[in-house]
This record gives C-alpha cells, sequence and structure tokens, in this order.
C-alpha cells in the first residue's frame, strides 16, 4: 500500500465531488432532504381530533372532567349530545373520530372511589385516531382521578405522593410525550446515512462508464489503493452529516441528544465504513451507474427499510430475515443512534454492535478486493 | 541478444464463442513505431489491451519488457504507457491536475514532477490551458493531454489505440509530428489506427484481420506486395467506368476513392494507353489519368478484399 497512491485517489475524488454539482447534492444534501422528507411524511402527530360528548351524570365534577379531557391541542368537542342515536349520526358522518359516554353514576362512584364509569366510543374505520382518542382520554381521566381524589386521600392519612388512587398509567420510557418523532428521527437518521454508500457505489461504475477506469487499471495502482482511496472521501462526507443531522434533529424536531456525542461520532465512522465497503462491493460488480443505483436501493434502503428494526420491529420477523438483518450494518447502526439519542447508553451497552459493524466493514473490504481485478474481463 | 521488447507467441483471447485475438505471434523490436491496421472488429483494440495487461490471456505467451504477461502484468504496467480510444480522463480536474494525478498514481519522483509536468505541457502545446478543465478542452487538446498523461513516467512502451479517430485534420497531424518526436527518441510505440495515411508514417505495419496478423512488414515492403502498377484516372462517372474497365485483360483490381478511379494494372504505362482507349470509346469523360504510386490505402483494400474472398 503506498500512502501516495491513496492520497492521489482521495485528493481526485474529493475534487469530483467538489466540482460535480450533481455528486456534491448527492454526497451532502440528500441525506439532509431525505430526513427532513421522512421524518414529514413517515411521522403521525395527531391533533385536534373531534369528539362527541354524550354527559348523562351532568354534575359539576362530570362537566370539570369533560373540560379536562378538550384542555387540550390534542382532542377537541365538536358536540356535546344528547342521545347515542346523535353519536352515531355524528361518527357515520364522520364529524367526529370517537366519542365519550359518561355514565350517570360518574361522580358518585369517582369520589367514593369505586371508579370513574364512562365508555368510549371510536370510528373503528379510522382505528388510528380513535386509538389515539381512548388514549388520551385515558391519560386524562387519570390526571383528573389523581387531582379530584388528593383531598380525599390526605384527609385519609396518606400524603398523594405515597399513593396514586387509579393508577392505571401506560408508561411509556425514553419517550415521555409518546411523540413519535423522538423514536422515528434517530432511526431515520441511521437510514439516511447510508447514502454516501450509493455515492461510492455509483462513482466506481461512473469511472467504468467513462474509461478513467480502464486509464486506471493499466497504471501500477494497487487494488486495495484504489479501493481505500475513493472510500476515504465518502466517509469525510458520511461524517459531516453525522455532525448535522443531530444538529438538525435537535434544533428542527426537538429530539433530545442523552449520549455522548464523540462516541456517536465514533461509532457512525464504524458505521461509514462498513456500510461504504458495502457500496464499494457494489460498485465493483456493477458495470453502470443506472445498474449500481438500482442495486444499491435493492441491497442498502430497502433493506434498511424493511430489516433494520426502523419500522418493523426485528423480534417480530421471520428467523431467516432475523438473520439477514444482522448482516445489515443499518441493524447495529439504527440500534446505536436510538441508544445514544434517547436512553443515552454508552459503549457498556453498544460494544456488541460496535463490533458487528467492525466484522461487516472489514468481510464487506475482503470481499470487495477478492473480487476486484484490475482487469476489463 | 535480439532487442525484441515484445514477444507474442500464439497471443489468444476469447470471449464466449469469438476469438477476438486468435493466435497472434508478434515481435516488436525496441525503438520502433509500429502500426496495427485492420478492419473494425478486427482485434486491434483487444491486442492493445491484452499487451497493456487489462485482459487475461486465453492462450499462447507473450512477454514484455522482459515480463511475463501472464504472470507479471502489474510488473509490465510500471513501464508501458497507455492510452484507451475512449476519452479516460478526468473531466473535472484541470490539465495539470490530470498530469499530476497521473504521475502520483505512477510514482513519478517528487523532485522531478515540477520539470516533467512543464515540458510535457510544452511539448503537447497545452501550456496556456495548464488550467482548464479536460472536460472543456477539444477533442484533438484531450488526446494531446491524453499522450502527456501516458508519457509522465517516461515508459519504455507507449501502447496507442486510435489515439487520433475524431480528432481534425490539423490535431492529427500535430499529434503525429508528437509521435514521430517521440520516435526519433527511441521510445517504442505501438498504435491502432484506422487511418491509411498514419500506416504510412510507421516504421512497421501489422494487419490484423479476424483477430490474425496477415501481414506485418514495413509500409514500403507491403506496398511493393501489390502486384502490378497502378493507374489514376478522375472522372465523374466512375461507377460506369469501374464495371466497364475491371474486367479488361491486364487490369487486376479497381479501387474507387470519391471520383478517382485507382486500377491495378500488369502493366502501368500499357495499361494506361488501354484504359483511356476503352473510357474514350464508350464516351466517358476523365481528366488526370496518370501513372500513380501506390498507397497503403490500395495496398490495404487490396489485401482485405482479397481476404474476403
Amino acid at each position: 500500500m503506498s500512502l501516495r497512491h491513496i492520497l492521489a485517489i482521495t485528493r481526485k475524488e474529493f475534487n469530483h465531488i467538489l466540482r460535480d454539482r450533481s455528486t456534491l447534492i448527492l454526497v451532502v444534501f440528500t441525506p439532509l432532504a431525505m430526513l427532513l422528507l421522512m421524518a414529514y411524511a413517515l411521522t403521525v402527530e395527531l391533533q385536534h381530533i373531534p369528539i362527541a360528548v354524550l354527559d348523562y351524570d351532568r354534575s359539576a365534577t362530570s362537566r370539570d372532567f369533560v373540560q379536562r379531557i378538550v384542555s387540550g391541542n390534542d382532542l377537541d368537542l365538536y358536540a356535546q349530545v344528547g342521545s347515542i342515536a346523535e353519536i352515531e349520526s355524528l361518527l357515520i358522518h364522520g364529524k367526529v373520530k370517537a366519542a365519550l359516554v359518561i355514565d350517570p353514576n360518574f361522580s358518585r362512584d369517582l369520589l367514593a372511589m369505586r371508579g370513574m364509569p364512562m365508555q368510549v366510543i371510536i370510528d373503528g374505520t379510522e382505528p388510528e385516531s380513535g386509538g389515539f382518542a381512548v388514549e388520551h382520554i385515558a391519560s386524562r381521566a387519570q390526571e383528573f382521578a389523581n387531582m379530584a381524589l388528593s383531598t380525599q386521600i390526605q384527609m385519609m392519612g396518606f400524603s398523594a405522593d405515597a399513593l396514586n388512587p387509579l393508577d392505571l398509567r401506560i408508561r411509556t420510557w425514553y419517550n415521555p410525550g409518546l411523540k413519535p418523532r423522538n423514536d422515528l428521527i434517530p432511526g431515520l437518521i441511521s437510514m439516511v446515512l447510508g447514502m454516501p454508500a450509493l455515492s461510492v457505489a455509483l462513482a466506481l461504475a461512473h469511472e467504468r462508464e467513462h474509461g478513467t477506469m480502464e486509464q486506471l487499471m493499466a497504471t501500477p495502482i494497487g487494488r486495495g489503493e484504489l479501493l481505500v482511496g475513493k472510500m476515504i472521501p465518502y466517509i469525510v462526507a458520511g461524517l459531516v452529516n453525522v455532525i448535522i443531522l443531530p444538529l438538525l434533529a435537535m434544533s428542527w424536531f426537538n429530539v433530545p441528544f442523552n449520549g455522548s456525542f464523540p462516541l456517536f461520532f465514533a461509532l457512525s465512522a464504524l458505521f461509514m465504513f462498513a456500510v461504504l465497503s458495502m457500496g464499494i462491493i457494489i460498485g465493483v460488480f456493477m458495470k453502470t451507474q443506472a445498474a449500481a443505483m438500482g442495486v444499491s436501493f435493492l441491497m442498502i434502503f430497502f433493506p434498511g427499510f424493511f430489516l433494520t428494526g426502523i419500522f418493523f420491529p426485528i423480534v417480530s420477523m421471520p428467523e431467516i430475515m432475523r438473520l439477514e438483518s444482522l448482516g445489515m450494518p443499518g441493524t447495529h447502526y439504527a440500534t446505536i443512534t436510538r441508544g445514544i439519542f434517547l436512553p443515552g447508553v454508552g459503549m457498556e451497552i453498544l460494544w456488541p454492535y460496535a463490533i458487528m459493524l467492525i466484522i461487516l466493514g472489514f468481510s464487506f473490504t475482503g470481499i470487495a478486493a477478492l473480487f476486484f481485478r484490475k482487469k476489463l474481463g | 541478444m535480439t532487442d525484441s521488447i515484445i514477444t507474442t507467441t500464439g497471443l489468444t483471447k476469447t470471449f464466449r464463442d469469438t476469438h477476438a485475438v486468435d493466435a497472434l505471434d508478434l515481435t516488436i523490436n525496441s525503438g520502433e513505431l509500429f502500426g496495427l491496421v485492420g478492419p473494425d472488429g478486427a482485434g486491434k483494440t483487444t491486442t492493445l489491451r491484452l499487451l497493456a495487461g487489462l485482459l487475461t490471456l486465453s492462450d499462447g505467451e507473450a512477454t514484455v519488457t522482459g515480463y511475463d504477461l501472464r504472470k507479471e502484468s502489474e510488473s509490465i504496467k510500471k513501464k508501458i504507457g497507455y492510452m484507451a480510444q475512449q476519452f479516460s480522463l478526468y473531466a473535472e480536474l484541470t490539465v495539470l491536475e490530470n498530469l499530476r494525478f497521473f504521475a502520483e498514481i505512477n510514482d513519478v519522483p517528487k523532485k522531478e514532477m515540477a520539470e516533467r509536468t512543464e515540458n510535457l505541457l510544452q511539448f503537447a502545446r497545452l501550456t496556456e490551458f495548464t488550467n482548464r478543465r479536460a472536460g472543456h478542452l477539444s477533442g484533438g487538446m484531450q488526446k494531446k493531454l491524453a499522450l502527456a498523461c501516458t508519457l509522465i513516467h517516461e515508459p519504455k512502451i507507449l501502447l496507442l489505440d486510435e489515439p487520433t479517430t475524431g480528432v481534425d485534420p490539423i490535431s492529427r497531424r500535430e499529434f503525429w509530428d508528437i509521435l514521430t518526436n517521440l520516435h526519433l527518441e527511441g521510445t517504442t510505440t505501438i498504435v491502432s489506427t484506422p487511418y491509411m495515411d498514419e500506416a504510412d508514417r510507421c516504421s512497421r505495419v501489422g494487419l490484423i484481420y479476424e483477430g490474425k496478423l496477415v501481414i506485418c512488414d514495413s509500409p514500403r515492403k507491403i506496398k511493393a506486395e501489390l502486384p502490378g502498377e497502378m493507374v489514376e484516372f478522375l472522372t465523374s462517372e466512375w461507377q460506369k467506368a469501374k464495371t466497364l474497365v475491371e474486367n479488361l485483360p491486364g487490369v487486376l483490381e479497381a479501387q474507387t476513392y470519391g471520383e478517382a478511379l485507382h486500377l491495378l494494372v500488369e502493366d502501368g504505362d500499357k495499361g494506361l494507353k488501354q484504359i483511356t482507349k476503352a473510357l474514350t470509346k464508350n464516351g466517358i469523360k476523365f481528366r488526370g489519368a496518370r501513372v500513380a504510386p501506390v498507397r497503403m490505402e490500395e495496398a490495404f483494400i487490396s489485401l482485405i478484399q482479397r481476404l474476403e474472398n
């Protein structure tokens, strides 16, 4: 390996990236654009779900309760109705997505600490909105109950902190607001950071298409020198995005970054190495940019979507796919990004994933170097 | 010890079922300017790629600058300068950056880089375009730059694949002046070309046909191989004239080049008279009737026609 050869290739490739506008856009801006686009397209952030309320109790407590339910911007009170028939009509016409029916015994039972008799009717054709309404009503109901009963509990000699009368809380860890973006965005970051792999595959195919590969093959440059020199600029470009994307996530989407950034950066570098090696393999086998593009999507992005567990949990996959997902750098990196972003874990937990990335990186580079020949046919 | 720098014996390259290069025996001596001619698809490019170590041999043996082409192709690559037919420089890099890139890849000593690039820029008359991107050069300048890039490490052998195809006549002439200079300086060059006037400027010419080396000799001797002498007539009715005279006794072969009708005859003066008479009798107007020297063009076409029959 000659450092001079590697640097010559790297410098040339940097010039290519900086001077060829389409490559520059692909390398630097596409991950950013993809993150923004996918974050908005994939986030189901429901707000202002219209609901109807049928209050049979008509007590001060039940009126307070209804006020409490619709106090946020998640649920809107569309109408107070007098009968189930009215609810049905509103649901059928799509005016409301859910309806809350308060039992005549609501306040009596609540104050007697027997429960909160009520019913939520949802539009089963729109389970997303309906489920959202149920969840939010439940959490508000519980807050309400805690508040309403706290005086009574204190009178009974307990402190309010010591006992929650109706603890039906669904506890969601690490993402208390249940904001889907908090979890989604680190996953998406791990996916869009795979983009440089496509670029490097295209860069190799570009050299083939433009005959420069033939020229290079007729020089004494070593195979490893060529591949490593080619990979370095894309690792650097990827690492620029490793800095930009978390900043974007924190400032634009308000996603917390609880872990250590140097650790994230270091592990991202490992991921770049692994995923770019995959790109190199594609570039070694594909003769044209179009083919390299197609195969990259097939091999890097689709598995990124389906196999890395960003959208579909890996545990629910058939055995064979679970094994396949282990071979994707993105699987391990998705765990790393999410782990560092939200719970803020460190190497004590992430080490196996880091090791997997190293193993994958070296295996892929090995395979690429093995099949890359300085021959045309 | 002979001073042969390239020797191939039974050099063969097969792609699926076709023999692109078929049992080629070729010896190139040090310092030769060797022209490789032949119709399209005859195997010129494959031969050059084989010699550059870009293809694996299907059969046969070859040594280039003393190295075994099968086993030591990487050592050979240090000694040769290969220029592909297609433009194959980095379009986004400037003239100077391209030169420097190939200098570094080819391990040109750092101390010598500045001087060599300077000389080559002058040599290729590209000095004033030093900072222009290669992609923005004219076709002729691109070819000269490509040549300069293949010369940067002072290779022992130059392998040039149709370097002047698609280049304007003036750039073509300039390019060949450069090649002739290199030849005079002692560089061994193998150049493939579709232009017969270029073949005429080589010290030796090899004609490849269907992957085989059909003839390999100096242009003078190849032309002398042609039987008889050549007479030329200029006529606008060349089609009619050709059918009329090509079967006359003493006429060996007829070729047309635009308005020029070139006939190979057994005896120049006799043929000139005989054909003049025949054309006049049939009312075909012509001018410029003369006994003309045989060019590589006629020799090449005559050879190919004989091979095809």
